[in-house]
């Protein structure tokens, strides 16, 4: 039975390091950016080409595909997103637009198949990444096996929870997020530079994503299309959860991969997803603001 | 002087006209096409009445295409000749066979648990009835409990979104009764009043052609009723309407449900015209994709979005002849959306609109200033 809880736990720890950067960007500024999940792809693609060109290895990626994401999220935020504050399904529509050109670019490998030139570790095609070798193989926990990149998994996803949490709660810039949660009219009355604000909320939430691509990269095959599914789960995760709720998305996601480990246990993958499923139509019929809801805008 | 209204009338007789005209000029494989893209263009009125005149972005559209399409295509797999030829009083679907437990009895009946399900679908009305009935069945039921209990906007999304992959993945697994991941090909022509609708013959172009006039001009009636009026009025404000003594939910589920009966038999059309049916119709991008062709079509306009759909598959189908452009094109498509949706939010048809009423205003500042006034007077 410990085996199923702890695989249920690190399918949760996905589902957060995916979720946590979601939950801030729609949590936070009530923009459904569905760009998320190529911001993961991005993530995962860094640490190829860390691998490729710096010859560096997972563990190094890791602060580069939170600096390239973020970068990324900031541009989209600065072009597209400001643009659409308020209107919650047009942030939906323009960024699935976004997605999709994030996910062409990787594909025509920005531009240069055109010329016929091929950049390695881009294009259409799958990559690979390599766990480094002191996360490979298992560790023993209380008598069970355990899976060291999953352990580590779990251990950065806390660690990336817990950095969110003091941000948010114990710095002067999450007060003003959350100041700008509540009341984004107010806030800048107050004196709250909001456009500059949302910018690095946006671009921190990105990058989390990015970071959550590196991890993802270590058990996952690389492709251009991978964010999708992923973006849909975190999003999940962060309606069931209660929009604006740091702690809903944290229990939530614990919550859903719990119930996908256990129920795969009992019978497949595919019903396992589609139990998730339904169990997250239960939650938002019954609770449309979510388990842990909070007043916002 | 023409009325916006007359010159609205105008737009959509014209439409009409051209695509029941296209056989004229169109060779067999373009008709077959472009009889593809009337389907889509159907989905496109579906979203439109849906997003444009009852507010609700349903981006689970794909279910309720994915079930019409499945309901279809199982009466035709049964009439495909690989069924009729398996030596049984029943025709049998030839993957069932496949994956039967041996010794199990080669009948509709009982060759697997869920074999039994396929026995109705040997009429082919069945599957007719069905394609629409099991939409709107579905669309009734979730579109009761979620109006009922006052979910709106994004939540109503992310619900539709959550069973349209829900169902997906049930279609998936119930692998002996649905074949799985491969869906239903290899499927026999649907037989209607004793004319075969072969998909390479003008006669299947213009069942569909058809199919998308009447819906087009159905909606379009049904949205000035007075039940139409009222459903705009709930859009805009659900709570004036409320207190105003509608009962609101009733308005919404009743056009949830036509939005799915079209999308439904959308994708009946779609069976018969591209032969297969896939768990891919109901892959979330093909949900959201729809979505797309409406918004650049234009959201609040059915014959905006239906052009939007039928457009942007014909340029899609025109740059993917050219190898090079067919991933630059969905760079392309994505740029478009973007744009659109920041610069054009009522999509094509919006500017259109807009354009049509700079002309009109300009021709009506030529007349002499005493009739004007005396319109404006009517107008206001």
């Amino acid at each position: 039975m410990a085996e199923v809880v702890f695989i249920g736990l690190s399918l949760a720890s996905v589902l957060l390091l995916v979720a946590l950067g979601l939950a801030i960007t729609y949590g936070a500024m009530g923009v459904i950016n569905m760009a998320h999940g190529e911001m993961v792809m991005l993530g995962a693609y860094t640490t190829v080409l860390t691998r490729i060109y710096l010859h560096l290895d997972l563990l190094a990626a890791i602060p580069l595909a939170f600096i390239v994401t973020a970068l990324v999220g900031y541009a989209i935020e600065r072009v597209v997103v400001r643009r659409l504050y308020g209107r919650l399904l047009d942030t939906l529509l323009a960024t699935w637009g976004v997605a999709i050109l994030i996910q062409q670019a990787v594909r025509l490998e920005l531009g240069a198949s055109f010329f016929g030139l091929h950049i390695a570790g881009l294009g259409p095609g799958l990559q690979n990444v390599a766990v480094p070798p002191e996360l490979t193989g298992a560790l023993t926990l209380g008598g069970v096996q355990v899976n060291a990149f999953r352990a580590f998994i779990i251990v950065v996803t806390l660690l990336l929870a817990l950095v969110t949490w003091l941000l948010m709660y114990r710095t002067s810039i999450g007060i003003q997020v959350r100041a700008i949660m509540r009341n984004p009219r107010m806030a800048a009355a107050c004196g709250i530079d909001v456009d500059r604000v949302n910018a690095l909320t946006f671009a921190y939430g990105s990058g989390l994503a990015g970071i959550a691509g590196v991890m993802v990269s270590g058990f996952k095959t690389v492709f251009p299309d991978m964010g999708t599914p992923m973006v849909v789960d975190a999003f999940l995760v962060v309606v069931v959860g209660g929009v604006g709720s740091l702690v809903g998305s944290i229990f939530s996601a614990g919550l859903l991969g719990q119930l996908n480990g256990i129920t795969a246990f009992l019978s497949n993958d595919i019903i396992a997803r589609a139990v998730v499923f339904a169990f997250v139509i239960a939650v938002i019929m019954t609770r449309p603001r979510g388990l842990f809801a909070q007043r916002t805008r | 002087m023409p009325g916006k209204r007359t010159l609205d009338y105008a737009a959509y007789a014209a439409f009409i006209g051209l695509i029941l005209c296209a056989p004229l000029v169109l060779e067999e494989f373009w008709l077959n096409r472009i009889a593809k893209f009337l389907v889509y263009g159907l989905l496109g009125v579906a979203i439109a009445l849906s997003w444009g005149y009852a507010g609700i972005l349903n981006l689970g559209q794909g279910l309720f295409f994915g079930l019409g399409a499945y309901m279809m295509a199982m009466s035709l797999k049964l009439a495909s000749p690989t069924s009729l030829q398996q030596g049984s009083a029943t025709p049998v679907p030839d993957f069932m066979l496949w994956n039967a437990e041996p010794g199990a009895k080669t009948d509709l009946c009982c060759i697997n648990h869920g074999s039994f399900l396929w026995t109705p679908f040997q009429n082919p009305w069945f599957g007719i009835a069905m394609g629409v009935l099991v939409p709107v069945l579905v669309a009734t039921l979730i579109g009761w409990v979620m109006f009922r209990k006052r979910i709106s906007g994004v939540f109503v999304s992310i619900i539709m979104l959550a069973l349209v992959l829900l169902v997906r993945l049930v279609v998936i697994d119930a692998q002996p009764v649905t074949n799985g991941f491969n869906g239903l090909t290899d499927l026999g022509n649907l037989v209607v009043f004793g004319v075969e609708l072969d998909p390479y013959e003008v006669v299947t172009y213009y069942v569909v052609a058809g199919a998308l006039a009447l819906a087009l001009i159905a909606t379009r009636m049904l949205v000035e009723t007075r039940a139409g009026l009222i459903l705009q009025a709930i859009r805009d404000d659900q709570n004036r309407a409320r207190y105003l003594g509608f009962d609101v939910p009733l308005y919404q589920v009743f056009f949830f449900a036509v939005s799915a009966a079209i999308a439904g038999v959308a994708g009946m059309l779609y069976v018969v015209v591209a032969q297969f049916a896939s768990p891919t119709f109901m892959d979330l991008s093909f949900s959201i994709t729809m979505v797309v062709w409406a918004a650049v079509g234009g959201r609040a306009s059915l014959l905006g979005a239906c052009i939007g759909a039928i457009g942007i598959n014909i340029i899609e189908a025109r740059a993917s002849e050219t190898q090079a452009l067919v991933q630059a094109w969905r760079a392309v498509i994505g740029l478009i959306f973007v744009l659109v949706v920041l610069y054009l939010p009522r999509g094509v048809a919006g500017f259109a609109s807009d354009a049509a009423d700079a002309v009109l205003s300009r021709l009506g500042r030529k007349r002499p200033p005493a009739a004007q006034s005396a319109e404006e007077r009517v107008a206001s």
